[in-house]
């Protein structure tokens, strides 16, 4: 056996089925070996970037089904690998588990600036999980146990291996012994201890009992150790409200009535008043982004704080914890579940404040989703969003861009499958959506699947319309063109007096484009043929692409300006000619 | 600033050093002193990083971040009231033989060499406030040449 025989070997033991990448020169004996073998599905990306995040849309949405799979990416050294970067970097600030497997120039020439080296150990280290350079053919296969156990256990995370060509190819020694099912990865210095301990459990109940106004925060934590389900039986179970940071929603029904949607930024009002107001947040598997928290001296101020997170490392990170519990979400809902101690208090009080933020913007969003339209009659994007949650009756799967647009999808589609929302949260990486959803798809076939991109974000990644044609992929593809880089055009209409720098964009026809790639294409620019478009599309077997022509001007609130405080949420646009300004009033 | 020791034991693999300087780094400190040795298991390194810090949260924060890598097996933060700091100089110095007679008793030093009259190497050992308390009374005019190791502690 040789170093590229046992790295596959190895990846077939993990139960690796499909292998996402872009070949090279150094990568190509691992590449011609995979050919021969005949056991995994190559997935040919148009770049290794797509290939990066084709990965993590199946290590995402495998991970709550029955056969959670890691996403394997694989490149060639140099420019392969450097194009992989932002993937990687992209998995590591969602904790998303992908294996990138890089090829590198032969051992004797590496730091000779051979043709297409780059010191990829050197560029992922600060970026990933860990990092791998097997310098000898017997180290590959322990490397790829290793490298997928570190991956997918704790907080996950993405794992680079760095295989140089010479290695690929060497034979291992005479006497290579290694027994996949007794390996044990020695790691002294990993820690990750799912279970949580007595004492900590033991005040975060007493805290939980004597609280008045709580609140739950359900992270990312919750899908990634699937414990949705028990997060909504407990909730059920102590009637506290919930809210839900980015990654953390679809863990929980979107229209639960104890649900205040998403929190920060552009979270809705109920959640972000509620946070000012509460005596205590319960924060599950959540790091306290300042996307999440705005200025951190006004966050929360009235509140203790009981953290469950499995990285100890996010305890005290930015917000102080009163009680810190370093353990896996699942296993300590599941103790928190059966401890009797914990008590129901109806807190009506609480709920009453709560229903009253829940009012603050709802008729505005509900006309403004009811007319649908703004400037020119143009289409808004709530208003599509919603209409697509309806249709679909908020059973799909959505990954989203990074955006306007995203913003809208986390705000309104009415998430009821588990795990059915896929993005990009940490690092925003725009051009995400189109191969993430190819991952997605591949991972749940049976499920609808739709890629919902701005003009610009699409227009990062839309190489990859030819993976989706060549592989057949049906992914319902949707760009909301407003014609400008929204988000930051609504940054600059809020911040910047208006002056759209570099927003404005000239696209090319999404019509032709679609055609050039043999996919179905439908333009929609009527309020009325919204829901047939959707309809339509839902009747298509396979890809189809829908550009909706929507208002530039349309903006996401509430926002809460970066750097600002909960108190400086704006719930209306500031160049809105002022209505009713009691309503805000009432509620607080 | 505050000065802050920091021990860590770590696997003795390549790129755990790179690992640890680039995340000071990246929490923006500029390293004091770092001194790697052997520890008395095989295979794990002990670590000495100095670094200037006031706030008690930011360096239990380094203290966590460090020992999230999975070659870092433990680590603790050392202050001097419960700890040793020690460092050593090796230090060449032009002076008489008579006045360099003077430091003895008061300070730590050997005498490694002499290479002429007033040509003397020598070495000095102790906690960095000594080592520099000694380098003021020989007087920067006297000294051609030091070399310092930066600071090893450990736990009383
Ligand atoms: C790779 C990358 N470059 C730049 C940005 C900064 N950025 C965030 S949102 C955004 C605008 C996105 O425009 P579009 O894709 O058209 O979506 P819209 O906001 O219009 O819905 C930009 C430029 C980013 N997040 N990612
Ligand atoms: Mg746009």
């Amino acid at each position: 056996m040789n170093g590229k025989q046992l790295l596959l070997k190895a990846l077939k033991e993990r139960k690796v089925r499909f292998l996402f990448g872009y070949t090279g020169g150094a990568i190509m004996p691992v590449f011609d070996e995979m050919e021969k073998m005949g056991v995994f599905e190559f997935v040919m990306a148009r770049h290794e970037q797509g290939a990066a995040f084709m990965a993590q849309g199946l290590s995402r949405a495998s991970l709550s089904t029955s056969a959670p799979q890691i996403g394997v990416c694989l490149s060639t050294s140099g420019p392969g690998a450097m194009n992989l970067v932002t993937g990687v970097a992209d998995a590591h600030m969602d904790s998303v588990p992908i294996l990138a497997i890089t090829g590198q120039v032969a051992t004797g020439v590496i730091a000779t600036d051979a043709f297409q080296e780059s010191d990829v150990v050197g560029v992922m280290m600060p970026i990933c999980k860990q990092t791998y350079m097997p310098l000898v053919a017997d180290d590959v296969e322990k490397t790829v146990h290793e490298a997928c156990y570190v991956a997918t256990t704790g907080r996950g995370g993405p794992v680079v291996i760095d295989l140089p060509k010479d290695v690929q190819n060497q034979q291992v020694k005479d006497d290579y012994r290694f027994d996949s099912k007794k390996f044990r990865p020695h790691l002294p210095g990993y820690f990750c201890n799912p279970t949580p301990e007595r004492e900590p459990i033991k005040q975060a109940i007493e805290l939980i009992n004597k609280s008045e106004r709580p609140l739950i925060f359900c992270g990312h934590g919750v899908i990634n150790s699937n414990a949705g389900d028990l997060l909504r039986r407990f909730v059920e179970k102590v009637n506290i409200p919930v809210a839900s940071t980015f990654h953390g929603l679809s863990a929980f029904p979107a229209d639960h009535p104890k649900h205040l949607g998403m929190m920060g930024m552009h979270g809705t009002v109920e959640a972000n008043r509620a946070i000012m107001e509460a005596d205590l947040l319960i924060a599950l598997g959540m790091r306290f982004d300042d996307r999440v928290t705005g200025k951190l001296e006004e966050y929360a101020q009235n509140a203790a704080v009981i953290h469950v997170d499995i990285d100890a490392s996010e305890i005290d990170k930015n917000v102080k914890t009163t009680v810190a519990i370093t353990a896996d979400v699942y296993r300590t809902l599941h103790v928190l579940m059966g401890d009797p101690m914990v008590t129901c208090i109806p807190r009506r009080r609480w709920w009453d404040k709560i229903n009253s933020f829940r009012e603050v913007m709802k008729d505005d969003l509900r006309e403004e989703i009811e007319v649908g339209v703004g400037n020119d009659n143009k289409l808004l994007m709530k208003g599509i969003v919603h209409r697509l949650s309806e249709v679909t009756k908020g059973r799909d799967l959505i990954v989203a861009d990074v955006g306007q647009h995203q913003m809208m999808c986390a705000r309104f589609y009415n998430y009821q499958t588990t795990n059915s929302w896929f993005g990009s949260g940490g690092a925003g990486t725009m051009g995400c959506s189109l191969p993430m959803a190819i991952g997605v798809k591949l991972a749940r076939p049976k499920e609808r699947v739709w890629s919902i991109s701005g003009d610009g974000g699409f227009q990062m990644n839309f190489q990859e319309l030819g993976t989706i044609m060549e592989k057949k992929i049906d992914v319902k593809i949707i760009i909301l063109n407003n014609g400008y880089l929204g988000m930051v055009r609504q940054w600059q209409t809020f911040f910047f007096n208006g002056c759209y720098a570099g927003t404005p964009m000239q696209s090319p026809d999404f019509g032709l484009i679609s055609q050039a790639y043999g996919i179905p294409y439908r333009k929609v620019e009527l309020l009325q043929d919204v829901v047939p478009a959707i309809e339509e599309a839902i009747a298509c077997e396979g890809a189809m692409i829908l550009e909706f022509v929507c208002d530039p001007a349309e903006v996401i609130l509430p926002m809460i300006p970066s750097g600002g405080g909960f108190g400086d949420m704006m719930t209306r646009h500031p160049h809105a000619p002022k209505k009713d300004q009691t309503k805000q009033g009432e509620a607080a | 600033m505050k000065r802050r020791a920091i021990l860590a034991f770590t696997l003795d693999h390549p790129g755990v050093l790179n690992k640890i300087s680039m995340l000071i780094r990246k929490k923006m400190y500029n390293v004091d002193t770092l001194t790697v040795c052997r520890s008395r298991i095989p295979g794990v390194s002990r670590m000495t990083i100095t670094l200037r810090e006031n706030d008690q949260a930011r360096v239990d924060q380094v203290v966590r971040q460090l020992e999230k890598f999975t070659e870092v097996i433990s680590v603790k933060e050392l202050d001097t009231d419960h700890s040793y700091w020690r460092e050593v100089a090796i230090v060449k110095l032009e002076m008489d033989a008579s006045v360099l007679d003077t430091f003895h008793g008061r300070y730590n030093f050997e005498i490694l060499e002499q290479k002429s009259d007033d040509i003397h190497i020598l070495q000095v050992a102790g906690s960095t406030r000594r080592i520099d308390a000694f380098l003021d009374e020989v007087g920067q005019e006297h000294i051609v040449e030091i070399a310092r190791t930066g600071v090893t502690a450990m736990e009383k």
